[in-house]
């Protein structure tokens, strides 16, 4: 695939990058495994995300990525620090335990934040008791309150496009790996999010399988769709990510233009992941 | 010498067609009484299950206090306690029917409770996630997508509780409901044909598990179809 050369008001990709949509400022997170054996995740980490942006996540196993990324939408709430998405701030750090009102308000503000990022997981984890329809529809009927009718159009829609309308009827057990993941994909978009986030959504998948679920993201990229991938497909990264960050023991060790950081990571830690991986 | 006591005894199963009538009616006792214990015990044992993984540690408790209660006495200690005991102490005058469904309930509730409890937890968290990253609230995201694979999980134990409950209702009959143990228990005092009618009410238990057991197979099949 050919892109235009990069500008410097351009992505690498060549894409138009807009204004700041995602901030992150200084969180942290800790795993508490019993009483004293505290495990501190993410230390002070830091992200801004334009819109339009590709950002890919690298890093070791247990360097935080995922974490990074379940904090962004606090299906795992980074205990300090802030994220700011469209405006709207979210932080637990000055929320009491015991300020009930002030934690319903901030459930109701957090799930109006969170239908507008979608998520794509390793594992898929597609409803096993829903239809693939019924999988995509979900949402747009609990959540959205929109009607049965109106949903399953949309639905039908969200999974055309993904190719899988034929398969609209089946259930997940009856579909391969990249057909799980493809109606997952359906699934986060048919919300119309302006942020998709991918916790390594082909590392499940058999190699032959990975291609297809590549291209499916890299075509919403090209779609000027704003997305933080964590992934380790460097080719993906490479080729489809305007910026990468390189993560190690919780931190952000190295940022820069995706294939700049690739081709001569500056950091030794850096270095020393991607000759061992490449 | 040997057989000095023994009466020979004479088989009458004429005893068996003529009191068929009477079983008929005790089995729809024994049915309303199994049917409202289970009931109840469903529902129960989810608030039970729920209020033992709250967030609220003295909710926690409370729960766990009622499973241990509830699992450590027999339903035959229970049923005199609830019929007799609360009667005289409190005055609490419930009808045979009524103190049985009470300590049918209690009982089976509190197992309930851990079936559901294991089932819940059983459940991916993976599928939570991805429910509340949708947007979808807590509560939302646990109807729709927890509970009822949760269900699909706990069905065969629900099952085998319900069946302990059909059996168990049984020994209701102590406190003179007319169940389908009631019946017998009469029928034997006033035809004084023991064998006969003790083992026409074994074939009627036998035959309402068999039934069930056949129904939750079904069930069970129809529930799991789609599960990996």
């Amino acid at each position: 695939m050919t892109r235009p050369a990069a500008r410097p008001d351009l992505g690498v990709s060549g894409r138009d990058l807009g204004s700041e949509i995602l901030r992150v400022e200084r969180i942290n997170k800790w795993f508490h495994r019993g009483r004293h054996n505290e495990q501190h995740v993410l230390r002070d980490v830091d992200l801004r995300v334009r819109k339009g942006e590709v950002l890919v996540v690298i890093g070791p196993s247990g360097s935080g990525k995922s974490t990074l990324l379940r904090c962004v939408n606090f299906i795992a709430p980074p205990e300090t620090g802030s994220v700011t998405f469209l405006g709207e701030t979210l932080s637990l750090e000055r929320l009491s335990r015991f300020d009930l009102r002030g934690r319903l308000d901030f459930e109701r503000r957090l799930r109006h934040f969170r239908t507008k990022i979608g998520m794509v997981f390793q594992q898929f984890n597609l409803f096993p008791h829903m239809t693939a329809l019924e999988n995509v529809a979900a949402a747009p009927v609990h959540v959205l309150g929109l009607s049965k009718e109106e949903a399953r159009r949309r639905a039908l829609e969200e999974l055309d496009r993904v190719g899988m309308a034929a398969k609209a009827s089946s259930y997940p057990s009856q579909l391969s790996g990249g057909q799980k993941q493809r109606v997952a994909i359906a699934r986060a978009l048919v919300m119309k999010p302006e942020l998709m986030l991918f916790d390594e959504a082909t590392s499940a998948l058999d190699p032959e399988l990975i291609g297809g679920i590549l291209d499916e993201m890299r075509r919403l990229a090209d779609e000027g769709m704003t997305m933080i991938v964590v992934t380790h497909e460097m080719g993906f990264a490479r080729e489809v990510g305007d910026r990468l960050v390189f993560m190690d023991h919780g931190r952000i060790v190295e940022e820069g233009p995706a294939r700049e950081v690739l081709t001569s990571p500056s950091n030794p830690r850096t270095q020393e992941f991607l000759r061992a991986i490449l | 010498m040997i057989a000095s006591g023994v009466v020979a005894y004479t088989f009458r199963w004429s005893v068996v067609s003529e009191s068929i009538g009477e079983f008929g009616r005790g089995l729809l006792v024994t049915l309303e009484l199994s049917a409202l214990s289970l009931v109840l015990s469903l529902a129960l044992g989810l608030v039970v299950a729920l209020a033992r993984l709250s967030p609220l540690a003295p909710l926690r408790l409370v729960a766990y206090g009622y499973v241990q209660i509830f699992r450590a006495l027999s339903l035959y200690i229970y049923v005199l306690w609830i019929y007799f005991g609360l009667a005289s102490a409190v005055g609490v005058n419930l009808s045979p029917l009524a103190a049985g469904v009470v300590a049918l309930t209690a009982l089976n509730s509190a197992y309930m409770a851990e079936i559901y409890r294991s089932a819940l937890a059983a459940v991916d968290p993976g599928q939570r996630e991805a429910a509340l990253s949708l947007g979808f609230g807590r509560v939302r995201a646990f109807t729709t997508v927890t509970l009822p694979q949760a269900v699909r999980i706990a069905v065969p134990g629900l099952v085998n509780q319900f069946i302990d409950i059909v059996k168990d209702s049984s020994i209701i009959a102590i406190i003179g409901t007319l169940d389908l143990m009631g019946v017998a228990n009469q029928l034997v005092s006033y035809y004084r044909a023991p064998f006969e009618l003790y083992t026409l009410v074994a074939a009627f238990y036998l035959a309402l598990v068999l039934s069930i057991s056949a129904a939750a197979t079904m069930l069970e099949r129809r529930l799991q179809r789609h599960l990996a």
